[in-house]
C-alpha cells in the first residue's frame, strides 16, 4: 500500500487509485464534480485541482510545480506530496465556484434537490458570496427527456456524469452534449428519449439539480425525510438500498453502495416500485370463514387459534396430512420462524418453496455486453429470498419436496391441512394452488394482495410490505442483508414476524436481530455477522 | 535576409503548380525516394538534427514528438493538422491550394518515417475549394503509386484519406482533433496518455502541422544543415507569416525567422506598411490567441522565444493582424472575447464560463457601459482561466485569456479613457436597464 502526502498528513492509501479518492478515503473534504468513482475520468470540472511536487525539468530539485494538477486523474505514487491548502488551490476552487454559478438560476427555494445538493455545499464551502457578474445569465430550457425524468437544464454544471453514466453503464448512450461554451447543454437525440432501465441512476449521480426524478418532483424537502437500511425486494439481486420516508409515507427509494452486489446503481424497477406500498388491493385485517362467509378477527385470537388447528392436525400420523408452502417474499426469519414451528408440532408435515415468478432472462449492463464484464445485472427471477427461505426450511425442517410434488399430494387429497404463503407484491397467490386447495379441509393463507386464493382459505393472514417489516434477505449470491422497518404497517396490520412469532408459542416482541440470533445457535453461522454485512452508508452521496 | 530563398512557396507562381506534372518538373518527389533509400531512422535522425518545431503554434520538435512513439508498435496513424482554424491564419490554406503535393511528399516521408500506415488530413470544414484541389492531388498520387501498396515499388504502403471537419475551433487542437476524426464531439481529452502512445482509434499517433510536414519534405531534399542554416538560435528553418489588415500588401510570406514585427509589416518585401492614412495602434502578430503587441514594441522578433519577452505566450501560427489607430480598442477586446466564447467546447468549467463572461463583459464595455473595475474583473478572469498556461485540459483556455489580458494590460489607458469619457451615469443606467433585478440587489448589498 503507497504512502502519500496529503497536506503534510501522510495517508496510506490503496493501489491504482487517484490522489482525490485517496484524500477522500481519507475523510478529507475536497470538492469535486465530474468524478464518480463508478464512471471514467474526465477532469473536466477543474475542481479538485492541487498542488503537487515535482522534480524540476532542468534541475531536478524537488518543488512545487508552478501549475495545478487535477487530483481525480493523477494516480497515487509511493512517496509523493501534493496539498490542497494553498492559496493558489483555494483560488481556484473559488473562482470555478463563480464560474459554476454565473449562468445558475440559484433557485434552490423551488429545488428538489436543495438539501443535498453539492453546489450549494461547496459554495457555502468554497465559494464567494456574491456574483460579481452584472448581465443577465444565459438560460437553457427545461425538457422532459425520459419517462422517470426531467432535465433542468438552467441549472446544469456540466459535469457530464449523466451523459458517461448512460455510455458506460447502461449502455444505451441516449445522452448527449451539445452546442459550445457557455451554451453547453445535455440533451437527447429527437426522437430517442431516455429509455434505459437504470435512468433514475442520473437523478442519483447528478451533483445539483439538473436531473430530477419525476416522481418525487416537489413532493418533499430532503431535510425532512430520514433514512431505513434497506434491501430492493423486486429481483433476487437484492440491490443494497435506502428507503427515504416521512410521515409515515415511502417517498423514494436510493441505492447504497454495495461493491458486492449492485455497486452504486439501482433499476428502475427497484427504484419506482414503492406504489405496490400503497396498492388498494391489499390484505387489510386477518379474516376467517364461518358459514360460507369471512368474518374479520382480532389479532389477539389469530395466534392461539392458529396454534390449536396445527397442533391438532399435528397429532395424527406426526402431521403427515398437513403440506406447508413458504414463499421466497417472506424475509428468513419469517420462513425460519413458521416452519421451526411446524417442524415442532408436526415433524412428518411436507414442505415446499412457492417458485419465484421469472421473467424472461438476466438483463446485464451495459447492454450487450457478456456477464463477466457486467457493471449491473437485473436478475429475472423476481423474488428477493428463494434461497434464504429454502435455507431456512432445511435448517427448521431437515428437508423439503418439490413444489410440484406438494401439489399433487394436495390434488390427491392426500393432505388435509394446509398453511400458503404467497405474497408476490404483483399479484395474488397462483391459480394452480387454487385447484389443489379445494379438497383441502383447513386452509391457512398468508398473502400480500386480496385474490382468489385467500378468497378460498379459511383463515387469511395479511402480509405487509418489506418496508413495514424488519429482517433479512439471502440474494441469489447468497449473501445475506438485513432491511429495517421504514414506516408502520397500515391500520389494522401486524407484521409478519410478530404474529409468527406468537404463534410459535413465544413470548414478547418480534426481533429480527434475535431471531437471527436463534437461527445462527441452530446452526446457520450466515446469520450470525448480519450486522456486520459490509454495506455502505445510509447516506451514500 | 537578402540572401533567404523562398522554398515552401517557391512554387506558388508556377501556373497549375497543384497538379503532379508540374509538381514532378519541378523536383517533386525526388525527396521522397531519397528518404526511401536512406531508411526509416535516418529520415527521423535528420529531421531531429534540423530542429524542426511544429508549426502549428507551439512548436514542440517535431523529430522529438516521433520519438515518443513506442518501439513495438504495430499500427501508427498520422494526424495532419489542416484545421487552421486561428483566426487572421491562412498560411496552410495556400500551402495546399498552391502545392498539395509538397504536403503530400511530406506526409509521405514523415509516414515513412514513422512507420505510419495510414494518414488522415483533418481539413477545416470551410475550405471547400482546398478540400477539392487536394483530393484531385491525392487522387492523382494513387494513381501514379505514390500512395497505396508498393509505393515507388518499395515495400512501404500507406493510405491518405481526407476528412472534413464541421467548423470547431478546438478540432484543431490535436486530441479534438483525434475525437472528431472518430465520429465524436471534438472535445480535447485528457493527457496522458499522450497521442504517441494512445492516440486515433487508440494507436499511436503523430499529429503534425501542415506546414510542419512541409518542412520535413525540404530537409530531407536539402538535408539538416541547409535547414540549420537558416534563421535563429532555436528557431530553425523558414516559416510562412500571414498578415492581414489595413495594409498595402497584405497576403503569406515566407521568412526566416529572424524578422521583427515591423519588419512583417512594414518591409518592402512583405506588407509594405499600412495603406494611406492608416496609423498602426497595434499587432496581433501570432494568431489572436498569443496576445498583442502595442506600437512600441514592434521590434519584437518573431521566433519562438523571443516573442516571451514581449509577454506574448508564443510565436503561434506567425499570422499577423495589423490594428489601425482608429479602430477602437474596444471593439477589439470584443472581438477577440467573442470568439473564444463562441469556441469554447464547455469542458472545463473556467474556460466555458469564463469565456461567456468575458465575452458580456466587453460587449459592455464596447457598447458604451464600462467600468473602470470591469477592466481587473477581465484580468481576474483570465488569470484564471491559466495562471499558468496548461491548467485546464487543452490550450484553448490559455489562449483565451492570455489575449484578453494582454490587451487590457497594454492598452489599459486607452480603454480607461474610452471608459471614463463615457456620459456621466451610462454605466449605472445600462446597468439598470440589462438586469434590474441585479442592480438592485448589487444596491441593497452595498448599503448595507
Amino acid at each position: 500500500m503507497p504512502t502519500i502526502i496529503i497536506d503534510g498528513r501522510h495517508i496510506e492509501c490503496r493501489e491504482r487509485i487517484s490522489v482525490l479518492q485517496a484524500a477522500l478515503d481519507a475523510g478529507l473534504n475536497i470538492p469535486h464534480y465530474c468524478y464518480h468513482p463508478g464512471l471514467s475520468i474526465v477532469a473536466s470540472c477543474r475542481l479538485c485541482l492541487m498542488e503537487m511536487k515535482m522534480a524540476h525539468p532542468q534541475t531536478g530539485e524537488l518543488g512545487w510545480a508552478p501549475k495545478l494538477m487535477p487530483s481525480c486523474q493523477t494516480p497515487v505514487k509511493e512517496g509523493m506530496e501534493v496539498r490542497f491548502n494553498s492559496e493558489m488551490v483555494a483560488s481556484n476552487q473559488r473562482h470555478v465556484m463563480e464560474y459554476l454559478l454565473l449562468n445558475h438560476p440559484l433557485d434552490c427555494p423551488v429545488c428538489d434537490q436543495a438539501g443535498e445538493c453539492m453546489l450549494q455545499d461547496y459554495a457555502l464551502k468554497f465559494g464567494r458570496a456574491t456574483s460579481r457578474m452584472v448581465e443577465p445569465k444565459h438560460w437553457n430550457a427545461k425538457k422532459d427527456i425520459g419517462p422517470h425524468t426531467l432535465s433542468y437544464q438552467d441549472r446544469c454544471i456540466l459535469c457530464g456524469r449523466c451523459v458517461r453514466f448512460c455510455r458506460e453503464v447502461a449502455g444505451t448512450g441516449e445522452l448527449c452534449v451539445v452546442n459550445r461554451g457557455y451554451r453547453n447543454e445535455i440533451d437527447v437525440f429527437p426522437g430517442l428519449p431516455l429509455t434505459n432501465e437504470l435512468q433514475g441512476n442520473v437523478v442519483d449521480i447528478c451533483p445539483v439539480g439538473a436531473m430530477l426524478d419525476k416522481k418525487f418532483l416537489m413532493s418533499q424537502r430532503v431535510w425532512f425525510l430520514e433514512s431505513a437500511e434497506s434491501v430492493c425486494p423486486m429481483c433476487s439481486r437484492g440491490c443494497t438500498i435506502r428507503v427515504d420516508h416521512n410521515r409515515r409515507r415511502v417517498w423514494r427509494l436510493k441505492p447504497r453502495f454495495n461493491p458486492q452486489v449492485n455497486g452504486w446503481w439501482m433499476c428502475d424497477r427497484g427504484r419506482f416500485c414503492s406504489g405496490l406500498i400503497y396498492d388498494d388491493r391489499r390484505l387489510r385485517q386477518p379474516a376467517m370463514r364461518r358459514d360460507g362467509s369471512r368474518v374479520p378477527l382480532d389479532w389477539k385470537d389469530v395466534a392461539s387459534m392458529v396454534r390449536a388447528r396445527f397442533e391438532e392436525a399435528g397429532k395424527l400420523e406426526g402431521g403427515k396430512q398437513m403440506g406447508i408452502v413458504v414463499s421466497p417474499f417472506m424475509s428468513c426469519e419469517e420462513a425460519w420462524l413458521l416452519t421451526s414451528f411446524i417442524r415442532q408440532v408436526a415433524p412428518n408435515a411436507m414442505f415446499a418453496v412457492l417458485p419465484s415468478p421469472v421473467r424472461g432472462e438476466d438483463e446485464i449492463f451495459p447492454t450487450g455486453s457478456p456477464r463477466e464484464r457486467a457493471k449491473f445485472v437485473i436478475s429475472a427471477e423476481k423474488a428477493p429470498n428463494r434461497r434464504g427461505v429454502e435455507k431456512a426450511c432445511l435448517q427448521a425442517g431437515g428437508r423439503h419436496s418439490s413444489y410440484e410434488d406438494l401439489l399433487a399430494e394436495m390434488a390427491g387429497g392426500r393432505i388435509k391441512t394446509a398453511w400458503i404463503a404467497a405474497g408476490s407484491p404483483e399479484s395474488s397467490g397462483p391459480s394452480e394452488l387454487i385447484k389443489a386447495a379445494g379438497r383441502l379441509d383447513y386452509l391457512v393463507v398468508q398473502d400480500y394482495l386480496g385474490g382468489v386464493l385467500s378468497g378460498a382459505a379459511n383463515l387469511v393472514l395479511p402480509m405487509c410490505a418489506w418496508t413495514e417489516r424488519e429482517g433479512s434477505f439471502m440474494n441469489e449470491g447468497g449473501l445475506v442483508q438485513r432491511f429495517q422497518r421504514a414506516v408502520p404497517p397500515p391500520q389494522g396490520l401486524m407484521q409478519d414476524g410478530q404474529y409468527l412469532f406468537e404463534i410459535a408459542g413465544r413470548r414478547g416482541v418480534f426481533n429480527a436481530g434475535r431471531v437471527r440470533q436463534m437461527m445462527a445457535e441452530s446452526g446457520m453461522a450466515e446469520f450470525q455477522a448480519v450486522h456486520e454485512a459490509p454495506v455502505g452508508p445510509v447516506h451514500a452521496h | 535576409m537578402a540572401t533567404f530563398q523562398p522554398v515552401l512557396t517557391r512554387n506558388y507562381g508556377v501556373k497549375d503548380s497543384h497538379l503532379l506534372s508540374v509538381y514532378r518538373e519541378h523536383g517533386g518527389y525526388e525527396a521522397l525516394s531519397k528518404a526511401l533509400a536512406m531508411g526509416a531512422e535516418n529520415v527521423v535522425e535528420e529531421v531531429k538534427r534540423a530542429e524542426l518545431r511544429g508549426r502549428g503554434g507551439a512548436g514542440f520538435p517535431a523529430g522529438v514528438k516521433w520519438g515518443f512513439l513506442p518501439p513495438n508498435r504495430k499500427v501508427t496513424y498520422l494526424c495532419v493538422n489542416c484545421d487552421e482554424a486561428e483566426p487572421p491564419t491562412f498560411k496552410d490554406r495556400t500551402l495546399v491550394e498552391k502545392d498539395p503535393h509538397q504536403l503530400i511528399e511530406g506526409i509521405l516521408i514523415t509516414g515513412y518515417a514513422t512507420r505510419t500506415t495510414a494518414a488522415y488530413i483533418y481539413m477545416r470544414a470551410e475550405f471547400h475549394r482546398q478540400f477539392h484541389v487536394m483530393q484531385r492531388a491525392v487522387d492523382e498520387a494513387y494513381a501514379a503509386n505514390l500512395i497505396g501498396p508498393n509505393i515507388m515499388g518499395s515495400d512501404f504502403k500507406m493510405d491518405i484519406y481526407i476528412h472534413r471537419g464541421a467548423g470547431a475551433y478546438v478540432c484543431g487542437e490535436e486530441t479534438g482533433l483525434m475525437e472528431s476524426i472518430e465520429g465524436r464531439r471534438g472535445w480535447p481529452r485528457i493527457k496522458p496518455p499522450f497521442p504517441a502512445v494512445e492516440g486515433l482509434f487508440g494507436k499511436p499517433t503523430v499529429v503534425n502541422n501542415v506546414e510542419t510536414l512541409c518542412c520535413v519534405k525540404h530537409i530531407i531534399e536539402e538535408g539538416a544543415d541547409w535547414f540549420l542554416g537558416i534563421g535563429p538560435k532555436g528557431s530553425k528553418g523558414p516559416k510562412l507569416f500571414a498578415v492581414s489588415g489595413p495594409v498595402r500588401r497584405p497576403g503569406v510570406y515566407e521568412a526566416a525567422m529572424d524578422i521583427t514585427c515591423r519588419d512583417l509589416v512594414f518591409g518592402e518585401d512583405f506588407a509594405q506598411g499600412l495603406t494611406e492614412g492608416e496609423e498602426l495602434k497595434g499587432v496581433l502578430p501570432g494568431g489572436i490567441s498569443m496576445g498583442i503587441l502595442g506600437g512600441d514594441e514592434l521590434d519584437c522578433k518573431l521566433d519562438f522565444d523571443d516573442v516571451r519577452r514581449y509577454r506574448l505566450l508564443g510565436l503561434g501560427t506567425g499570422a499577423a493582424v495589423v490594428v489601425p489607430k482608429r479602430t477602437d480598442i474596444r471593439t477589439v477586446l470584443l472581438n477577440v472575447a467573442r470568439f473564444f466564447a463562441h469556441e469554447s467546447c464547455g469542458q472545463c468549467t473556467q474556460c466555458r464560463e469564463g469565456t461567456g463572461w468575458m465575452a458580456k463583459i466587453a460587449s459592455r464595455i464596447a457598447s458604451g457601459a464600462g467600468r473602470i473595475e470591469d477592466l481587473d474583473l477581465l484580468v481576474e478572469i483570465s488569470n484564471s482561466m491559466g495562471m499558468m498556461p496548461g491548467m485546464n485540459i487543452c490550450g484553448l483556455s490559455d489562449g483565451a485569456g492570455w489575449v484578453v489580458r494582454s490587451v487590457v494590460e497594454k492598452f489599459r489607458g486607452e480603454l480607461e479613457e474610452k471608459i471614463k469619457a463615457q456620459p456621466a451615469g451610462a454605466a449605472e443606467r445600462a446597468l439598470r436597464q440589462i438586469n434590474p433585478a441585479y442592480y438592485e440587489g448589487a444596491a441593497r448589498v452595498s448599503a448595507r
